[in-house]
């Protein structure tokens, strides 16, 4: 019995310092966060996520693009994700400190979306990429998510939120396509994507 | 009972506590063991299909038969549904089973009831059809491996309960005298397992964890649960079943000593490694880095162990089937672990990192390491439990020279697309279009080892129909009997740690 119980302790042990380590240790330093107040203009960051974005975040974790799309920035050191343009410096805990869902992600079969909201501003730019991948390359990997479009009959004026599509996409005549409650939520989201405020612990790069 | 198939001598455990009659634990068990060993065999089936619908939608992401523009198939679902089909079905529960099986086996005794294991069993399967139904819909939590939402989880978890404390009472009401390594194991194993799965749902559901700590946690269970529940398991079966096959003691029980306490020490710590260079302080990263280097300590132990124990004769691997599998995942083992702590620095994750190459590492864990053992487990299990034979051996052949070409050829095709990938993405005069266009050939390799794979596993399911539902004509017993008989003529294996 003995052997057995020193066998069982041993197991918990040790498993309970990595516990304590990487669940315990973030858990209690995170939740002491707080935002950072920018020196000169007295601006508090990071912000909350408007409503809508909050929902399209669960758009993008229903349909999986944390699967091809990462979410940080790494310090030069660490990788040319500076050198390719999708963030002025490294993304700290503190970037995301108000995400409901913080998707990392771990694959970058697409770009990094860190920073997509400050790249594009355009709702039109989204809607044409999600509704039509194969626009960009023939060779693009990423589904094309139709289902958050409708395709139907233009009552009246054409909406504001048509797409503008070109070629073999363009619908029949007479038709439109608009993005559903679901597409514009998630388009809401991506351009929420913005991590270009100044944190003291994350200086710029510098060149 | 007229004819066994299995010859008494050959029914003993490898352990001194026990030298009866084990055909009644066997019989014990057989309805439980062979629910989980059912389920894994179904949800692998179910598994593969979506693993070879996500890889083909990747390579041809138009195609009719990808269905394109169908929201519950599309990559985002059918990836995770893979994942998670593959991960708690086929490989938690043929753990469950194998575990379980080995824990009566040793210790001579075994839960009366069947009924409290099989509910068990029920439950998870409840668990699993929620899961993957709800991650289809788009009711997902948005974590990797974790992607079951909160209600699914909790059944699961109430089943996982049930079969860790089932695995208790064998061990505490065992024979008393000594224990062999692999009861440490699947004691680690279970016990690991449950609250590995309850911290990571308890944090990032119940309480929600702030921000950032959340991928730590995450990326925390993942580590673990490769390390400190499938690896258990799975060296637990290879400990079992490699001197047992070959008929001689493990080589050394210091050196199995030594595999255990490392694989405690530093299993817990090795998934931030999937996130060098994230927001989280340098400090736990690093921390992951040399666990996964250290971890080479108890995979070398293993190794040597077993090749040690196998003493260079490799010639009992062409006639059984069982043993064949296992050592194969044991090579892949010592592969898959050095890969990975190679992947794990931070010279080479700049490259590696976010590209094909730690898929294919994955790959090597859970389709080559992981799983062979455990098809080689079953392909020993499932006769003793039903005193029936395989009937095919083609099928199985098939199985095992399918499964080990379709997981290089996916690894090759990854490993060498990822680094292209990879070294595309730190050149940023190479626009994303181009690097994505480098792979496209990579890609259509991996589609074509993912069919390669499916049609392994088809054939190993095929195998498994068809021994639940025929017994052998006898003129293949007797041959059989003969067989077995002259492997047991050979000495009887005395082997106990501790
Ligand atoms: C199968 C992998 C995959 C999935 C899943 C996926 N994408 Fe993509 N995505 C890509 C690829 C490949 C590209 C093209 C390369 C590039 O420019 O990033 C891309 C490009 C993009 C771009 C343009 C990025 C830029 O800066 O040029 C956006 C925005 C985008 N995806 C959003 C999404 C959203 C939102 C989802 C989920 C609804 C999603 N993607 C799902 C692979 C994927």
């Amino acid at each position: 019995m003995n052997r057995l119980t020193g066998l069982f302790f041993g197991i918990f042990l040790l498993f309970g310092v990595s516990w304590l380590g990487l669940v315990a240790y973030p858990y209690l330093t995170f939740a002491g966060l707080r935002q950072s107040k920018d020196e000169a203009t007295g601006a508090l960051a990071p912000q909350g996520m408007p409503g809508t974005a909050a929902q399209g975040a669960r758009v993008y974790a229903a349909n999986g693009c944390f699967y091809c799309h990462s979410q940080y920035i790494r310090e030069e050191k660490e990788g040319n994700d500076i050198g390719r343009q999708w963030g002025t410096r490294r993304t700290v805990a503190r970037d995301y400190m108000y995400d409901q869902n913080v998707f990392l992600g771990t694959s970058r079969l697409g770009a990094d979306l860190t920073n997509v909201g400050v790249r594009q501003t355009d709702p039109q730019w989204f809607y044409r990429i999600l509704y039509s991948p194969r626009s960009l390359s023939s060779e693009v990997a990423m589904p094309a998510y139709k289902w958050l479009f409708q395709t139907r009959e233009i009552q009246g004026q054409p909406s504001v939120d048509a797409l503008k599509l070109e070629g073999a996409y363009v619908p029949p005549s007479g038709y439109e396509v608009v993005p559903t409650a679901e597409g514009k939520a998630l388009v809401a989201y991506l351009l929420s994507l913005k991590k270009n405020y100044p944190l003291p612990e994350a200086p710029e790069a510098t060149e | 009972m007229k004819e066994t198939v299995i010859s008494e001598a050959e029914l003993r455990p490898a352990s001194r506590a026990d030298h009866r009659d084990l055909s009644g634990v066997d019989r014990a068990i057989r309805v439980p063991v062979l629910i989980f060993f059912g389920s894994a065999v179904f949800w692998l089936v179910i598994g593969s299909l979506f693993y070879l619908l996500s890889s083909s939608q990747l390579f041809s992401p138009d195609v009719w038969w990808t269905f394109p523009g169908v929201a519950w198939l599309s990559f985002g679902r059918a990836y995770p549904a893979f994942l998670n089909c593959y991960v708690y079905g086929w490989a938690t529960c043929a753990g469950i089973g194998t575990g379980i099986w080995l824990l009566s086996r040793f210790n001579g005794v075994t839960f009366r009831s069947p009924l409290f294991p099989s509910v068990a069993a029920v439950l998870w399967n409840i668990g699993m059809l929620t899961g993957v139904l709800s991650i289809l819909s788009g009711a997902t939590t948005g974590r990797e491996l974790l992607e079951f939402p909160p209600q699914s989880a909790f059944i699961l978890f109430f089943g996982l309960i049930m079969v860790s404390l089932w695995a208790l009472v064998i061990l505490w009401n065992r024979t008393p005298g000594s224990t062999y390594i692999s009861q440490w194991y699947l004691l680690g194993a279970f016990l690991w397992f449950a609250w590995m799965y309850a911290t990571a749902y308890l944090v990032l559901d119940i309480v929600p964890a702030p921000g950032a700590a959340q991928p730590a946690v995450n990326w925390w269970y993942a580590g673990s649960l490769v390390d400190l529940w499938f690896t258990p398991i799975a060296l637990a079966t290879a400990y079992y079943l490699i001197p047992q096959i070959v008929r001689r003691p493990i080589y050394s029980d210091k050196l199995a000593l030594l595999g255990f306490w490392g694989l405690a020490l530093f299993g817990g710590w090795t998934g931030m490694t999937h996130l060098i260079g994230g927001p989280l302080p340098a400090w736990m990263i690093t921390a992951s880095i040399v666990a996964k280097v250290l971890m080479l300590v108890p995979v070398l132990a293993a190794a040597a162990n077993f090749h040690l124990t196998m003493k260079g004769d490799f010639s009992g691997l062409s006639e059984n089937f069982a043993l064949r599998f296992v050592v194969t995942g044991a090579f892949i083992y010592t592969a898959y672990a050095f890969e990975g702590s190679i992947l794990s620095a931070r010279s080479i994750a700049q490259f590696t990192q976010f590209t094909l190459v730690p898929e294919s590492n994955s790959q090597l864990g859970l389709f080559g390491f992981y799983s062979m053992i455990l098809f080689g487990a079953l392909y020993y299990i499932v006769p003793r439990l039903l005193n029936r034979l395989w009937l095919f051996h083609k099928l199985i052949e098939t199985h095992f020279w399918l499964a080990v070409t379709g997981l290089w050829l996916s690894f090759a095709a990854l490993t060498i697309g990822g680094l292209i990938q990879g070294f595309g993405l730190e050149d940023p005069q190479i626009p994303m279009i181009a690097v994505n266009d480098l792979l496209e050939p990579f890609l259509a390799i991996q589609n074509f080892a993912a069919l390669l794979l499916v049609v392994a596993n088809l054939s190993f399911a095929i195998s498994f129909a068809l021994i639940l539902l025929i017994s052998a004509p006898v003129r293949h017993r007797r041959t059989a009997v003969e067989r077995f008989k002259e492997a047991s003529e050979s000495t009887e294996p005395e082997v106990s740690v501790a």
